[in-house]
Order: C-alpha cells, then sequence, then structure tokens
C-alpha cells in the first residue's frame, strides 16, 4: 500500500478527476454563489452606463482554448448590455475571437431584439495591437472607419458620436491574453484616463489585482467562477453556473491529493532526503 | 497485437459506434452540424488521448488545429486588415470608404513586404533589417515611456498612501512589508545574513504565498477548460441534458 501510493501512475489521478467532473454535471445539489466585489463593480458600471444611455466598448481578445472561461462573461455581459439598452461596440485584439463573438451577438442579441447598427456594432479583428488602441483613442472613424459588415461607423447610430476611446463611457476587456496589462492599460486607460474592467482566465486573474488596486482597472471577472458570479447577479444561469458544482468537486479532489502527497513525503520521503 | 493498438482499435470502433447510434436515432442531424459536431468530439477525444500516452490520433489532431488556426486567422487578417485597410484604400475599391487613392499606404506596405525578405535569398534579406530597425525603433520608443508609466509609477502611487489605523490601512502595511521585502531577496549586492538575511526570508514567504495564489487559479482555469469540453461532449455531442443549479 505504502509503495503504491508513493509510486501513484498519474493516469489513476486522471481518473479521478474525470470522475469528479462528470458525474456533478449529471447530477444536481446546491452551492451558493456570492458575487464578489471586483465582479460586481463590473455589473454595477454597466448598471450606471445604462442610467445615462452610454455606450459599453468590449474587446475581446480570446480563442477556442479560452472559450469555456470567456466565452459564458461574453454571453452574460452582453445580456446584461441589451437588457439595460446599452449600446455595445465590440473588437477583436485577437483574430481567433472573431466567429466566437459573432455567434454569441447573434444569440445575445436574438433574446432581446437588438438591432445591428442601433443597439450594437461589431468592428472584427485588426492587427497591431498597441498602435490601434492609440489610434482608437486620437481618432475612432480613421482607425475603424468600416464595421466588419463594412458599414460606415461614422454613419451608424452607435459610433456615430464616438471620437475617441473617451467617448465611451465604459472599456470592457474579455481576455485570455496579456492584452489589459500589456495593450489597454498602458497604450489606453493611462493615456485617454477612461473607465476600465476586465474579465479574464483564471490563469491571468492574480497577475491583474495590482492594476485593481491601483484603480487603473475597477473591476475584474476572474475565471469561469467570476463568470458564474456575473451570471448570478444578471440572474440568468448558464454554463459558468454549471460548471460550478465539477469545479467544486474537482477543487475537493485536488485537496485531498495535495495533501495526501505531503502526507506520504513527511512520512517515509523526507527522511530519504527527497521525492524520487 | 500490443496493448496500445487494441486501445487504438477499441477506441475508434466505441467512438463509430456511438456516432452511427447518435445519427441512427436523430440525437444528432445529418448536416454540416452534426458532422460538425463529430468531428469537434473526435478532435477532444484525440487530444485528450494524450493523457493515456502519445499517440498518432493526439498528433493528428494537434497538427490539424495549428493548421486550422493559421488558416483561420490568414483568412481575418486578409479581410479585415489588407483588404480593408490596404487594397481598398489604396485602388479605391470600396466606394464606401468614400476615399481617394492612399498612395501613401505603399509605405508601410513595402516595409512590410521587406519582413518577408527574411525568408528569401541572401541577396535581398538584409532589406528586412530596414523593417526590423523600424519595428524596435518604434516600439521601445513607444513602450519605454507606457511601460514606465503604467506599470511602475501608476503602482507605487497606490503603495505610498497614508498608513491609517483601519483595515485599508493594514492592507497598506502588508503590501509594503511584500513589496520592500521581495525587493531585498532580489537584492544580489549585499550578502543576506543578519537583518537583510531575515527580510529576505520574508520575501521568500511573500513569494511562496504568490506563487500558491497563482497555482491555485491555474488549476481553476484548467480545469474551466476540462469542463469546458467534457460540457460540450455530454451535452452537445451525447445531447443529454444537464441540470443547472
Amino acid at each position: 500500500m505504502k509503495d503504491l501510493l508513493i509510486n501513484l501512475d498519474r493516469r489513476i489521478i486522471f481518473i479521478f478527476i474525470a470522475v469528479g467532473v462528470i458525474l456533478p454535471a449529471l447530477t444536481t445539489f446546491p452551492l451558493p454563489i456570492k458575487p464578489t466585489a471586483n465582479v460586481r463593480a463590473v455589473y454595477d458600471t454597466i448598471e450606471d452606463v445604462a442610467a445615462k444611455n452610454g455606450t459599453v466598448l468590449i474587446s475581446f481578445d480570446y480563442g477556442p482554448g479560452s472559450m469555456p472561461e470567456i466565452q459564458p462573461m461574453t454571453l452574460a455581459v452582453l445580456r446584461h448590455c441589451f437588457r439595460r439598452n446599452v449600446k455595445v461596440v465590440g473588437m477583436c485584439l485577437w483574430p481567433t475571437a472573431v466567429g466566437l463573438v459573432q455567434q454569441a451577438l447573434e444569440t445575445t442579441s436574438r433574446e432581446f431584439d437588438a438591432t445591428y447598427g442601433e443597439d450594437y456594432v461589431f468592428l472584427g479583428f485588426k492587427t497591431g495591437a498597441t498602435s490601434l488602441v492609440i489610434n482608437m483613442g486620437r481618432d475612432f472613424h480613421a482607425t475603424f472607419p468600416q464595421d466588419i459588415q463594412g458599414n460606415n461607423t461614422a454613419d451608424m447610430a452607435v459610433t456615430r458620436s464616438i471620437n475617441g476611446l473617451k467617448d465611451f463611457d465604459y472599456v470592457i476587456c474579455l481576455c485570455a491574453g496579456n492584452t489589459p496589462d500589456g495593450v489597454w492599460i498602458p497604450y489606453g486607460q493611462e493615456r485617454y484616463k477612461f473607465k476600465f474592467g476586465i474579465g479574464c482566465t483564471a490563469v491571468m486573474a492574480p497577475d491583474q489585482f495590482p492594476y485593481l488596486q491601483s484603480g487603473q482597472m475597477n473591476g475584474l471577472i476572474g475565471g469561469l467562477a467570476g463568470a458564474a458570479e456575473y451570471e448570478k447577479l444578471i440572474e440568468t444561469p448558464g454554463t459558468a453556473t454549471e460548471g460550478m458544482r465539477p469545479q467544486s468537486v474537482v477543487h475537493l479532489i485536488i485537496i485531498i491529493f495535495i495533501l495526501l502527497g505531503n502526507t506520504i513525503y513527511f512520512l517515509y520521503e523526507r527522511k530519504k532526503g527527497g521525492v524520487r | 497485437m500490443n496493448r496500445d493498438k487494441l486501445f487504438f482499435i477499441a477506441f475508434l470502433a466505441t467512438f463509430s459506434l456511438i456516432n452511427i447510434y447518435l445519427l441512427a436515432t436523430g440525437s444528432l442531424a445529418v448536416n454540416a452540424e452534426g458532422i460538425g459536431t463529430i468531428i469537434a468530439a473526435g478532435v477532444t477525444l484525440s487530444l485528450y488521448s494524450f493523457l493515456y500516452k502519445d499517440n498518432p490520433l493526439f498528433k493528428f489532431a494537434e497538427n490539424l488545429y495549428v493548421g486550422v488556426a493559421a488558416a483561420y486567422t490568414l483568412n481575418q487578417v486578409w479581410y479585415t486588415v489588407i483588404l480593408a485597410d490596404v487594397l481598398n484604400p489604396t485602388f479605391n475599391l470600396n466606394d464606401q470608404t468614400g476615399g481617394s487613392n492612399e498612395w501613401l499606404l505603399v509605405f508601410p506596405v513595402m516595409l512590410g513586404m521587406f519582413m518577408l525578405t527574411q525568408l528569401a535569398s541572401d541577396k535581398i534579406n538584409w532589406l528586412s533589417r530596414i523593417a526590423f530597425a523600424f519595428v524596435v525603433g518604434l516600439g521601445a520608443g513607444l513602450a519605454i515611456p507606457r511601460t514606465i508609466a503604467a506599470n511602475i509609477l501608476a503602482q507605487m502611487q497606490p503603495s505610498m498612501q497614508p498608513i491609517t489605523p483601519d483595515l485599508a490601512g493594514f492592507n497598506l502595511v502588508v503590501i509594503l512589508l511584500g513589496v520592500v521585502t521581495v525587493l531585498i531577496y532580489f537584492f544580489y549586492s549585499v550578502e543576506h545574513t543578519g537583518a537583510v538575511g531575515v527580510a529576505s526570508k520574508i520575501g521568500i514567504w511573500f513569494l511562496m504565498i504568490s506563487f500558491g495564489a497563482s497555482f491555485g487559479y491555474t488549476i481553476m482555469a484548467r480545469l474551466s477548460l476540462l469542463i469546458g469540453r467534457v460540457g460540450f461532449l455530454l451535452e452537445n455531442w451525447l445531447t443529454l441534458q444537464l441540470p443547472l443549479f
């Protein structure tokens, strides 16, 4: 038994993880989801934007690899905006996000009868992240003369009065890479001083907290848990809420394995001077 | 026939049988969407087969992903950048922009073309240096002041607030202690003994706690991806109805 535990095949742990994901996904048991202050800050800012009938710019910077985490956020934030008649301008710094965003816009705009050009606009992808953001701050129409469908941005109701990034009431970056701290904050927020919030993968979240503390961003939706909290706030449960059950169970399994591994290490292996 | 080959054949047979059943019962439609779901499920399972062992199915799925992502990116760049920002305005192909022939665009395009000469013969690949020099010069000029302003000065500001006798003040002390001790840990010009050694050890603890937080978040992220794929396999492929809370 001792040898079995010391030399546990990693594939056994994989089986535990697989079972821990599949079984809770198929069953139901109550787990509380309490929105944290950082997620609520994004929600409250959109509510404020709604109160003044404003416009939000959402930069979708992710791809299929991070879709399970970010797509629920995209859907939840878009649902919130459309429900509260907040105008949405979407754009992508990652080309792989375009198809996913079009799908999300199609789904959510249909749910709330949002009209393209009047309630929302999608600009698509453009290269040159840093210079693109700088130019958007200086002259929005020159940077994006047309949307993804070839309509002139100067003619559409949503973008007609937008001259630069400062004209947006809120800028949100839903991302899986370094676009908030590498692009949006240094080249956009610091320069043009707009209100900025992000939704990011859980891997990225710890690196973003210093920007929250410094006030360079006012809210953060972190990972699938953050997306579930946002779904809770808009009272529309979706795939993130669905994912909280398996996530909680697997976290428990991992904690047990970590405790087990450390116990075995301290009982048997430490005397030998290290693990094999 | 070894065990791995048997696993491989059993996997293909099971996957085929499940799909035949799903198509025959109408759970999956025999159209582009249904076939797309089957392909996506197959690719997902092929990629996860790596957890057992490296195998040809995993290699195939991995290369397929790289190829598809590259082609998709090229497609997006062609329509939204090359066509919309270069060809249309330069040759006045799209009346909607209302612009004249913007021949000035030739210069950035030329710089871009110079970059590609890196792939050509030694006779002309020196041209790429002009483009790289431009990119490095512009990049440094843009990045240095912006990075200092956003990532150093703006970050220092909240650490230098007055310490108040409340929770915010306590947080500030913890942050200050963390910043100072971690900086001492990375200061190698002085031997880490005595007071410096104690501060350096406290710095290690701060670093360890930060690594632990990052590790925890990383686990959460990777599990979310697994949950997403399992959700797809159960809901979209096997057409099971997953319960919400």
